[in-house]
């Protein structure tokens, strides 16, 4: 395989267009998920906003949805992923509860975490959702040894999408870990948002190559770097993606290009519109990913507008929902902080 | 004089040594037009540029890494952590590099550095934004480590940790940030603060504290509550945690006899373990109590408000030991 950067805007003709595939069921759903992490995350802003949600911080994924949604729904039920901060809905698409993610927000005895850690520090590994601390690049070998696993049993097919945003890029972990899979041609794909800020540092501070692409290079893997605000643009890279890793090639890095239209969370609102220059934020705004993709699906005749409400109500009513229930569910014990810091049980393989 | 936050204080004493050495230097994640994360750095990039205020890629390894070779070349360097928990990826570089060059290259290349950064917990920041890390360089031969409570102290430490020639991890306990305000001298005093000099915050006679960081002002509430009881606790600042200003506290200990040593970190292999083994070495004819350590669970910081409130130390269980020793 080469290890030219592809950019799948300029080769579209001729090449496979999964999103083709689609049925007008799927295009919807699309657009139901693409509200769901919208509202996913103004909700969590509202709740902050009115003191309902008092400890921990929202890391807003507003502006980013169609890589949540586009990079997840062409995966398989047994493929994993690791997301991060900004990838809450994921942990959704991956087959978590609502009420679940809210409970892990709130702190609750009910989270996958039973309140001991925050936000997207959780994962369910019976859902295959690897789990991430705060230390940006650290799943990535993680990931690695999840695959590594795969190949004892012979699973060579299950596919882990790993993601990370381009400031992360810059840790040794990511390295490694990269440099580990494709030296083992493990099926990693590891997705980059690039919403071009990482906190405050820009993207040309982070990255010296013309996109997080370019480094794909160095490991001799395939990169792209794609719209991530279109969501069938994702789509169709995540396919030809993960028939690559499938087909035991090794990994793929896929670089989506987006902005954070929020401040680095909830708490950097007011700074976030002083680093940054506001008609560039106001610029962005205008890609709106899921405004595109409305526009998108009347032009296909396919759907009437009554038919794509913004947002759909019952997604909303989901969401509140879960809120409630989070809020309403128990606080841990505090003898539980003892509780699972060793595994005191039979040491036999599980 | 000036009144300051704590965090105030900090910020005056790199600002003042910045002005005062044009070798100092600073890098970190977000520092320059951001001014960092809780704004310690605020303004700077202005003032400095951006050579000497680097706003520096997500590598802990490559911003102490360039802290330590500057060093080498003549400069001094601060090498700010966003939250301190993240120094664990440029573990290697302050421990192998950083620690052992002096030792290594025959006393000839000293390493001017202070690595800094929000330490400790309280404030809702879970398994990776809470962390006192201190006991892990503690252990190193090479290293000063260095936690304030009050803002002169953090000022002076701050500007002697600067001028020191080794280098130093800098704790600065993020819940005293905008808490704890306090007056600092005019830049015109000099002021500074030796490493490895205890200070007695409190004086009494029925028994001694040792703590530092946050857990000086937890001690100070508790011994505000005690002395009703007629318990009257010695508190006693360490300042700089390595060196061990161990005089101040043998003088102490020579005169109360009992001693609680607070940490806020695990209790397991803490650096209460090793103050406490010293005492029993050197005062064991002094004692009339076993040295007694408050400390948190052997428990990570977990996110959960009961659930921290449980692992961490309370005022609350200082004052119970306390009583148990002056009761001893
Ligand atoms: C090793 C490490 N260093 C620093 C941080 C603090 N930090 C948290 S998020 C963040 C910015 C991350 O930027 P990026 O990877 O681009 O993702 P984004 O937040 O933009 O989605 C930083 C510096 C951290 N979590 N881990």
């Amino acid at each position: 395989m080469s290890t030219t950067v592809r950019n799948r805007r300029v080769k579209q003709d001729g090449a496979i267009r999964y999103r083709d595939r689609l049925t007008k069921n799927d295009l919807l759903e699309i657009y139901r998920r693409l509200w769901f992490a919208r509202v996913f995350d103004e909700t969590l802003y509202d709740m902050k906003k009115k003191g309902r949600l008092r400890r921990g911080n929202v890391y807003g994924s507003r502006g980013q949805e169609a890589i949540q949604v586009g990079t997840t729904y062409p995966l398989r039920p047994d493929d994993f992923t690791s997301p991060i901060h900004r990838d809450m809905p994921i942990f959704v698409f991956r087959g978590m509860t609502v009420e679940q993610v809210m409970c892990q927000v709130w702190g609750k005895a009910n989270a996958p975490t039973r309140g001991k850690d925050s936000w997207s520090h959780m994962g369910d590994m019976r859902l295959g959702i690897i789990h991430s601390t705060s230390m940006l690049g650290s799943t990535i070998p993680v990931a690695c040894g999840v695959l590594w696993a795969q190949r004892l049993d012979g699973n060579r097919d299950r596919v882990c999408v790993a993601y990370l945003g381009e400031g992360a890029t810059a840790t040794g972990p990511f390295h490694e870990g990269l440099n580990y899979a494709a030296v083992h041609k493990l099926p990693l794909i590891v997705v980059v948002e690039n919403n071009q800020y990482a906190y405050s540092t820009p993207v040309e501070l982070e990255v010296p190559t013309p996109t997080v692409a370019d480094r794909a290079k160095g490991y001799g893997i395939p990169g792209y770097s794609i719209d991530g605000n279109d969501v069938l643009e994702v789509y169709d890279t995540m396919c030809e993606a993960l028939e690559y890793a499938r087909a035991g090639k090794g990994p793929v890095l896929i670089e989506c290009k987006t902005y954070r239209l929020q401040g680095h969370a909830d708490h950097d609102e007011t700074r976030a519109r002083q680093y940054r220059p506001v008609e560039e934020i106001e610029m962005w705004e205008k890609r709106d990913p899921i405004v595109r993709y409305r526009e998108y699906l009347l032009t296909t005749g396919l759907f009437t507008e009554a038919e794509l409400p913004e947002p759909p109500a019952d997604i909303v009513e989901q969401i509140q929902n879960a809120v409630e229930y989070a809020i309403q569910s128990p606080d841990p014990e505090p003898h539980t902080a003892l509780e699972d810091i060793y595994d005191e049980s039979a040491g036999v393989s599980r | 004089m000036r009144e300051v936050t704590f965090l105030e204080a900090i910020r005056a004493a790199i600002w003042e040594e910045m002005e005062r050495d044009p070798n100092v230097f600073l890098i970190g994640e977000d520092i320059g037009k951001m001014g960092g994360a809780f704004g310690v750095t605020t303004g700077f990039q202005e003032r400095f540029g951006f050579d000497r205020v680097v706003d520096a890629p997500i590598s802990e390894t490559a911003i102490i890494g360039v802290a330590i070779g500057a060093a080498a070349a003549g400069k001094r360097a601060i090498a700010e952590m966003q939250f301190i928990d993240f120094i664990s990826y440029g573990f290697d570089q302050v421990v192998n590099v950083a620690a052992t060059y002096l030792y290594r290259s025959g006393g000839q290349v000293s390493i001017p550095i202070v690595v800094r950064g929000p330490s400790g917990g309280y404030v809702g920041g879970s398994l990776y934004h809470s962390q006192q890390f201190e006991a892990w360089f503690f252990h190193v031969p090479g290293l000063k480590v260095v936690q304030p409570a009050f803002p002169d102290d953090a000022y002076g430490l701050m500007k002697a940790s600067i001028r020191d020639n080794n280098p130093v991890i800098f704790l600065e306990h993020k819940y005293l940030y905008r808490r704890i305000k306090g007056t600092i001298p005019n830049p015109e005093a000099d002021y500074i603060v030796k490493l490895g000099e205890a200070r007695i915050r409190r004086p009494g006679d029925t028994l001694t504290v040792v703590t530092y960081g946050a857990m000086v002002h937890f001690a100070l509430d508790a011994a505000r509550m005690l002395e009703q009881e007629g318990i009257s606790m010695e508190v006693i600042d360490l300042r700089t945690i390595k060196p061990l200003d161990m005089e101040t506290i043998y003088n102490s200990v020579r005169k109360t006899s009992k001693v609680l040593v607070i940490y806020e970190a695990p209790r397991t292999g803490g650096v209460g373990a090793e103050i406490s083994a010293r005492i029993t070495e050197e005062c064991f004819e002094w004692l009339d109590a076993p040295v007694m350590r408050v400390a948190a669970k052997d428990s990570f910081v977990p996110f959960a408000e009961p659930l921290e409130k449980f692992v961490l130390p309370s005022v609350d269980d200082i004052v119970y030991t306390a009583r148990q020793l002056a009761h001893y």
